[in-house]
């Protein structure tokens, strides 16, 4: 399975069953229906045993989900009221392509012409109570009989590649994770790994508390896809992580601190193999490792990123080498526990 | 009649957050004669056992509920508090409120008077730092009854209305452990393989730390939680507000799609009107803690509209109350050993 | 000996996540006096003493090892350092401040906002005296972090000053107790915990691992007792505060009754603590696994989260013999 089959699959935090039952097949075919299992977060666990005893048990853990949308209700006229799952910044959602529910529904998200604001119009920030997706309904009922409320809804941006090396899609939060481990999951390494491809980060990391109680690695590995912040002149304390520079090493974030002899570690390999890589230098964001610390009695937690530009939009940009580092770093580390 | 008279004795109890233990023992008295097994917990959560074969599922339903604490005590005897949960101090002005002091004491919430504020004042709301408790001593007899950190609840009373409603204090949430009271009684005359688990929790209020406790103490297949949401008032915003007839059902990313619908199924079965309620993100309730517990734990939340939520006048309707522990209690006998592979395929 | 030990620990460098040298301290202190002690993955310290009898209950105290400071996220090209907050750094107290790395490297932290704009993080900077970024990077690299530079000193006859008094005091005054112990009916386990400014990720591991009967937070409170402060209306010198509730948890009960006997039992002072904010240690311990009942144990201490939190010796004086009469009386 390539990436952009990856991007293109919907699957919202709480609705993953069309990523998980993908993720599923190719997982199982790569290493044994036997090894692969569902836990009760929903969450696709695979469990490769290491060739050498007595090495610690590693997990690599990337979120299957991605932001998206749920039908909440429907104007008397017919457009559809939604609120985001996942944080998203209303004002990246106006004038986009939208495909609502199961049987994907295609709708957009418009506004109010622009002749048509007043001045104060123009400066104020839309919200979702001002935002509605149409379907072409002409009532309320024909709306909700389409798409009751409850209804998923997604971005519709086709995959793209473009520039040099460069890829634009939806999603890319965190399916480039999810395309690191199905890349893994060919190899064979000398300590026990489990894989496990999560539910539910977008809206608060909820898969990876389960996984996390059921795996209880001694080192936790978190692939993501990160904000990077790096284009339009930028002040260079406000810059994140730069796409196209190697994969990213976290040293903390939001929700958690990397122990320090991992991310020492971490970055020694990479100098080691060659690997491109760079720190992360924000320490914004919220990610699973936060789950993988602090569950049971603890883990060693580090997160390996892909900088991705325009993150939790429709159309996030990043490039395709700082997934092979991604990749690479990832391997080699497991080669080197 | 007989759920009212329950909930009219059992709001009158006190059950502060963290400190539920007279509620819990009322509550457990109430479980014993509908349960194999009835224990009070290490944080005071009361755990009624009804044995059976099938998968182990935890219901939930909070006991404790909001107040106030005494957090210094003035000169002149005025009663400084802080909050205990959610209280909202726009509510406090002119209430009676009962202090557990060295005696049990009542007071009423004062302000200064109106008379006294100036025009720019009046348009603000009261802060709790605005406001005290009046106990109507001297603030020698007041030093010597009451001391930091004694409990202070709301005013006390349950008010018959029109149409079977009723309201008072601590609807939110001993009008669903009334449900899950209600429940036990139908699953006695019910066949019913499920190995249930009904649980009154503590310390919801402040954060779900019963749930969370009890649900790793239990460690169940799935669970129902039975909480309170809005019903609707005047100039509320519209998808967050439901009609207080009818019990309403959550549908969202921290639930359980799956039991949802065997829910929405049983309900088109018994013919019991069920209303969806989107959650686009966390429930605010017990479920929150519970779905995340251990390897994590497929939920659904059923909850029953009442009107000023945290409030001492929290309005609910009976029949509604009725109607949703028909549901639960036929959702239980619903529940079968398949599910627990079928979930997430 | 108390002074002693709290000055020892005072002195110790230890950001959230970077406690070690913190836990080497401790543990050569409490070493020959404990029968067990391990390191876990977050870097929690937890030691055991064990009871002598077998019925006897597993009573866990918790107190913190780490404190507030700052990480640096990027190192501009005339080698001044920007930084992020470890924990909660209020900037308005973080200007013109002496801070060191763990390295050795000292810096001056300054804060300078554009004029009409109010001080935020961006804003703050050290100086390590580099002339340029490579100068700069032969002694820090991204993601290092710096504390208020240790200090202690003494006001009155019996208050003293240190920017990592929150929670050095409480580690202290738990060595100290291990330290007395004579042959405890109850076995007694020391938590010295991690990352507790950052949200009690530290203690949230050590309470599952642990697991004990019984549980009491160790940690500083805040001070009602100084101009123009009223809440909460604990005072410095009266004694160690029992907590009833913060924003973490509210005390079990039976916990906060058992500490409010032990004082008096033991003839100390002890105040009744109300707290409208903040947390503590004892919350992990009261919702870990299946709950166990928690209470905490305060040490009055103005200025908290500043570079000179103030507490009361007799302060940890009294908390010392509650604790003590708390484990007999258990």
């Amino acid at each position: 399975m390539d990436l952009k089959q990856l991007c293109e699959i919907h699957a919202p935090a709480g609705e993953e069953k069309r990523i998980r039952k993908a993720l599923l097949a190719e997982a199982r075919s790569l290493c044994g229906e036997e090894n692969v299992r569902i836990d009760r977060m929903g969450n696709v666990l695979c469990f490769k045993k290491g060739r050498e005893p007595g090495k610690p048990h590693v997990c690599v853990s990337a979120h299957m989900d991605e932001v998206g949308f749920i039908i909440m209700g429907a104007t008397e006229d017919g457009l559809l009221r939604f609120r985001p799952i996942g944080s998203i910044d209303p004002r990246v959602v106006v004038s986009k392509r939208i495909l609502v529910g199961e049987d994907l529904v295609p709708g957009v998200i418009g506004a109010m012409a622009i002749h048509l604001q007043s001045a104060a119009d123009r400066e104020r920030v839309l919200d979702y109570d001002g935002l509605f997706i149409d379907i072409g309904a002409k009532s309320k009922d024909e709306a909700l009989g389409k798409c009751p409320a409850g209804t998923y809804a997604y971005f519709d941006t086709p995959y793209m590649t473009f520039g040099d090396g460069f890829v634009c899609a939806k999603a890319l939060d965190d399916r480039v994770g999810c395309y690191t481990i199905l890349e893994l999951l060919k190899d064979s390494y000398p300590c026990d790994v489990t894989f496990a491809f999560v539910t539910l980060e977008e809206g608060g990391m909820r898969g990876s508390q389960g996984a996390a109680f059921a795996i209880q690695p001694d080192i936790a590995i978190n692939l993501e896809g990160t904000a990077a912040n790096d284009l339009g002149n930028v002040d260079s304390q406000f810059q994140v992580c730069c796409p196209g520079q190697g994969v990213a090493v976290s040293f903390m974030d939001k929700s958690s601190i990397s122990q320090r002899r991992l991310f020492q570690k971490m970055l020694a390999i990479a100098r080691e193999n060659d690997v491109p890589h760079q720190v992360k230098r924000g320490v914004t964001g919220s990610n699973d490792a936060a789950n993988y610390q602090r569950a049971a009695s603890g883990a060693l937690t580090c997160v390996l990123s892909v900088p991705c530009r325009y993150i939790h939009s429709g159309a996030s940009v990043c490039c395709l080498s700082d997934v092979d580092a991604q990749i690479q770093l990832t391997r080699a580390f497991l080669n080197n526990v | 009649m007989q759920t009212e008279n329950f909930l009219r004795e059992i709001t009158a109890v006190p059950g502060l957050s963290g400190n539920e233990a007279a509620v819990a023992h009322a509550i457990a008295d109430a479980f014993r004669p509908c349960c194999d097994e009835v224990r009070i917990d290490a944080l005071n959560s009361v755990i009624g056992h009804i044995q059976g074969s099938g998968p182990k599922v935890m219901l939930c339903a909070h006991l404790d509920e909001i107040g106030l604490i005494v957090a210094d005590i003035e000169k002149d005897g005025a009663v400084r508090f802080s909050n205990v949960g959610g209280v909202d101090p726009r509510i406090l002005p002119g209430m009676r409120v009962t202090v557990y002091a060295k005696e049990t004491l009542m007071g009423v919430v004062g302000a200064k008077a109106p008379h006294l504020l100036t025009d720019k004042e009046k348009k603000k709301n009261y802060r709790r730092e605005d406001l005290f408790i009046d106990l109507g001593m001297s603030p020698e007899r007041v030093k010597s009854l009451v001391q930091v950190g004694d409990l202070i609840s709301l005013e006390v009373g349950v008010t018959s209305l029109l149409n079977g409603r009723l309201a008072g204090k601590t609807m939110d949430d001993r009008s669903c452990v009334a449900i899950l009271l209600r429940a036990m009684e139908r699953l006695k005359k019910m066949d019913t393989t499920a190995d249930l688990y009904f649980v009154a929790s503590c310390q919801e209020e402040i954060g779900g730390y019963g749930a969370m406790t009890s649900a790793y103490g239990i460690d169940p297949d799935f669970a129902v939680v039975l909480d309170v949401t809005h019903a609707k008032t005047p100039g509320a915003p519209d998808l967050e507000v439901f009609d207080l007839t009818a019990p309403v059902a959550a549908k969202g990313p921290y639930l359980n799609p799956y039991l949802r619908d065997r829910l929405a199924e049983v309900a088109k079965e018994i013919n019991v009107t069920l209303q969806d309620e989107i959650v686009p993100r966390y429930t605010s309730t017990d479920a929150d803690d519970i779905t995340i517990s251990r390897c994590g734990v497929p939920t659904v939340l059923i909850e029953l509209p009442v009107k000023y939520m945290h409030t001492s006048v929290e309005l609910l309707d009976l029949h509604a109350l009725e109607e949703s522990a028909r549901l639960l209690a036929a959702f239980c006998a619903a529940i079968e050993d398949r599910w627990r592979d079928e979930i997430w395929i | 000996m108390l002074r002693d030990t709290l000055k020892t620990l005072l002195s110790a460098w230890g950001p959230s996540g970077n406690e070690h040298a913190v836990a080497e301290a401790i543990k050569a202190l409490v070493a020959p006096h404990v029968d067990d002690m391990h390191v876990d993955a977050l870097g929690n310290l937890i030691v055991q003493k064990y009871g002598s009898d077998e019925n006897g209950k597993r009573i866990a105290f918790s107190a913190h090892m780490d404190h507030i400071g700052f990480v640096v996220t990027d190192i501009d090209e005339n080698g001044f350092l920007r930084v992020n907050n470890v924990g909660g750094i209020n900037q308005s107290i973080s200007n013109a401040r002496h801070v060191l790395f763990e390295n050795g490297t000292e810096g001056v932290l300054y804060c300078q906002p554009a004029k009409g704009e109010t001080p935020a993080m961006k804003h703050l900077f050290i100086d390590i005296g580099a002339e340029s970024r490579t100068d700069a990077e032969q002694n820090v690299q991204i993601g290092d972090m710096a504390v208020y530079a240790p200090d202690c000193f003494e006001i009155g006859a019996n208050r003293i000053a240190s920017p990592a008094m929150d929670d050095r005091c409480a580690c202290a005054l738990l060595c100290e107790l291990l330290m007395y112990l004579d042959e405890p009916k109850n076995t007694v386990i020391g938590i010295f915990s991690t990352q507790e400014e950052v949200g009690l990720r530290g203690s949230h591991v050590a309470a599952y691992s642990v697991a004990p009967d019984i549980g009491v937070g160790l940690d500083v409170t805040a001070w009602g007792d100084t101009p123009e402060v009223k809440l909460p209306s604990v005072q410095l010198g009266k004694g160690a505060a029992v907590k009833f509730i913060d924003r973490s948890m509210i005390a079990s009960p039976s916990v906060r009754d058992a500490l409010l006997k032990a004082a008096e039992d033991a003839g100390v002072p002890a105040q009744r603590e109300v707290l409208p904010f903040g947390g503590q240690d004892g919350a992990s311990l009261q919702h870990t696994r299946a709950g166990v009942p928690a209470g905490c144990l305060s040490i009055p201490c103005r200025y908290v989260h500043s570079p000179v939190e103030v507490i009361d010796m007799r302060d940890m004086e009294s908390a010392l013999r509650i604790l003590l009469q708390f484990i007999e009386n258990a």
